[in-house]
């Protein structure tokens, strides 16, 4: 199993429930390993807020951005490599 | 169906018309029945032999309306605590002017007997208008003349007295004639774009203050307790509406904008801003934040209260900064300080004027400067590099009283760069500067800000929604395909919002199927989705029919070179140009438009007689 360093970014109420702006993750190089990772450093709260179980995806209503690119643009489905960032964002909107 | 106020200035004289039923049928109410109104001016003077291109913004024969909509003030409608206000003309741009704002002006306007406020003529003196439970006149305002917006907001709430008081006037910037002067109203809360505070000022009109009891008729209150139960209900359980935007407010959207590659930076050099976390909602919350401010019956309540305790920036009890104020007296002008920031936003405030349009004058003026490209004696010592907090917050006051450099700047950026040469470094649209979102990163966006009747706006048809957040559907942002429909929904469903009057934020949450059944219910018609969205798209029509007059066509629906000819140096949308005329092709055949004007048969199938 391939092992890659990738920095994760916590914004808005992540940021504040976590009380964390940033981690180095080490992962599988998969969403779902790379999510798994850090839940074990941030508490089985994080999977849960962050990971559709019964769907195995990331949650639907999240922005969930790679190189600020989200998933959902990307196929679902990423390949992360070391380096990479992981920008991860409540539902939230502005104007 | 309630009252239109017509106040002629010039003569002194105010009457009172009922809102016809047909007209109302067709064109809602706030926006819709504002164009329709206007256009009706236009023709009028057409008659008379006198061109529309000839209407000067600033002088007598503008006319302006203050217009609330079928969903103002019902408690239980969702977010109806808006008003919009329309010119013939806007100072900044030259075509319409339209405006939108919260806060309790538009309820409090509504229940002192009218639904409308038209504004003719000029007054040869300061006037404000006072409407108090159905008694409307005109009084002297020469004691008012030279205060700023909270001043002339307590004093006359405390003249009127009571409850239900709420003021909308001018600061400084407005009986200035500066071209991006705003109306404001309850202090923090404007109608900031196009200019139409300096429309109040050339007419010599300080303030309208509202207050009344009057109820705000329901025609089905039965149906209406269940649709308004249902939608409130929605909202409170969406994680935007009932989350996101009353915990964060709207800056919130920095760092997402940001990530994206789309927040525009030192004037659109670039689309990432590698100072966004400082200046961003998360920030504020952690440093300023001291409350938040809901507008009139808004269970969203995404207003921030904020104090800068300490320092050359200090603020003690101001509103704000918004997502938008913050891009741009910030993220544009590359203030990472969020301090003056504020502060500057406070003095936009103050002063009355778009904090959209003055950042992003000072961010032109900023790279007209480093450029090499304005002479220091013109300055007279304002230090116009990006990052300077000092000179941001100096350059918005200059602005308002038109002092020294400030001269310029209160043009706008258009007529600014024009002046020293280089048109190409205004980011504005139709004269009107474009707001916090580079088009090269969300395609969607560059599209409406190219067809928006009043100019570079986001708010005209809110595509960020599906490209970057992924409401009502995730779209990407990156291409050029699909965006034309997007657009055009966006801008037809808007219409109808601004015209129902109510807050954009509820169609995170609502659409145009709960709008159809909220407006059957407090209006007693039978409208469904496709007759809503009919509705606005006919009102985006006469809109246009109206800015083609003033001499606005498919020339005009462009973009700044720079987003069409200057690749994304950086970030995810890195290469990326905006397709305009691609998308442009696709939304012109979509809309039944040739060249930016509609064609007869479409106006006829939508059934607008002109």
């Amino acid at each position: 199993m391939s092992c890659v360093l990738v920095k994760v970014l916590f914004f808005a109420t992540f940021r504040k429930k976590y009380g964390v702006k940033e981690l180095t993750v080490n992962c599988d190089g998969t969403v779902k390993g790379l999510i798994e990772s850090a839940s074990k450093i941030l508490g089985e709260d994080f999977l849960n807020d962050v990971y559709d179980r019964e769907r195995e995806k990331v949650r639907d209503d999240l922005i969930f951005a790679v190189n600020g690119r989200n998933i959902k643009d990307l196929g679902g489905d990423v390949k992360l490599k070391d380096q990479d960032v992981v920008s991860i964002f409540p539902p939230l909107a502005g104007g | 169906m309630g009252n239109i106020l017509k106040v002629d200035l010039t003569t002194g004289t105010l009457r009172s018309e009922p809102i016809s039923e047909d007209i109302a049928k067709k064109y809602l109410g706030g926006k819709g029945y504002a164009v329709y109104l206007l256009y009706n001016y236009l023709k009028e003077y057409e008659s008379k032999g006198f061109s529309p291109t000839d209407i000067n913004p600033l002088g007598p024969e503008n006319v302006l309306i203050f217009a609330t909509g079928p969903g103002t003030g019902i408690p239980g409608f969702p977010c109806s605590g808006r008003y919009h206000v329309m010119a013939l003309r806007s100072p900044l741009t030259g075509s319409i002017g339209s405006a939108n704002s919260g806060g309790e002006w538009g309820p409090f306007l509504k229940f002192s007997g009218y639904d409308m406020v038209v504004i003719e003529g000029a007054s040869e003196d300061p006037v404000y208008l006072s409407i108090v439970d159905g008694s409307a006149e005109l009084r002297s305002a020469s004691d008012l003349w030279g205060k700023n917006v909270f001043d002339t907001c307590r004093i006359l709430s405390r003249r009127v007295g009571g409850k239900n008081i709420s003021v909308a006037c001018i600061g400084p910037a407005g009986e200035n004639l500066v071209r991006m002067a705003c109306i404001m109203n309850d202090e923090h809360r404007a109608a900031g774009r196009t200019g139409l505070g300096a429309v109040m000022g050339s007419k010599n009109l300080k303030a309208i203050v509202v207050s009344g009891k009057k109820e705000v008729p329901v025609a089905n209150r039965d149906v209406f307790r269940e649709v308004s139960r249902r939608c409130l209900e929605t909202m409170r359980k969406n994680r935007v509406t009932g989350e996101g935007l009353p915990t964060y407010g709207t800056s919130i959207l920095i760092n997402v904008i940001n990530t994206a590659g789309g927040l525009p930076y030192k004037n659109w050099q670039t689309g990432v801003n590698p100072y966004a976390d400082k200046i961003s909602g998360e920030t504020l919350a952690e440093t300023y934040l001291t409350g938040r401010r809901a507008c009139w019956g808004c269970t969203i309540g995404c207003g921030r209260v904020t104090s800068v305790s300490s320092g050359p920036f200090q603020i003690i009890g101001t509103e704000g900064p918004e997502y938008e104020s913050i891009w741009a007296l910030g993220g544009s002008t590359g203030v990472k300080d969020l301090d003056a920031i504020v502060k500057a936003n406070h003095y936009c405030d103050e002063f009355g004027m778009d904090p959209i349009s003055m950042g992003s004058t000072i961010a032109a003026a900023m790279e007209l400067n480093e450029r090499g490209y304005i002479p220091k004696e013109d300055l007279q010592g304002l230090d116009l590099k990006f990052g300077n907090s000092t000179a941001l917050v100096e350059a918005v006051w200059r602005t308002a009283y038109k002092a020294g450099f400030g001269k310029y700047l209160a043009l706008g950026s258009k007529k600014l760069c024009e002046i020293y040469g280089h048109p190409e470094i205004s980011m504005s649209v139709k004269g009107l500067e474009m707001p916090a979102y580079d088009p090269r990163a969300m395609k969607g966006i560059g599209l409406t800000y190219a067809t928006a009747n009043r100019g570079g706006c986001h708010v005209t048809g809110y595509t960020v929604s599906a490209e970057i957040l992924g409401i009502p559907e995730k779209i990407d942002p990156l291409t050029p395909e699909g965006k034309a429909k997007w657009a055009k929904l966006f801008q037809d469903f808007t219409c109808v919002v601004n015209s129902t009057v109510n807050c954009l934020f509820s169609t995170f949450a609502l659409g145009a199927k709960d709008y159809a059944e909220l407006l059957s219910a407090v209006t007693g018609w039978s409208l469904s989705e496709d007759d809503v969205l009919r509705i606005g798209e006919r009102i985006y029509n006469l809109e246009r029919v109206i800015i083609n007059k003033l001499g606005f066509d498919g020339k005009d629906d462009t973009l700044p070179k720079r987003l069409l000819e200057e690749p994304m140096p950086e970030g995810p949308a890195k290469g990326h140009i905006v397709e305009l005329e691609k998308m442009k092709e696709e939304y012109y055949r979509l809309r039944g438009w040739v060249n930016g004007v509609p064609t007869a048969e479409k106006l006829k199938e939508l059934e607008i007689e002109i």
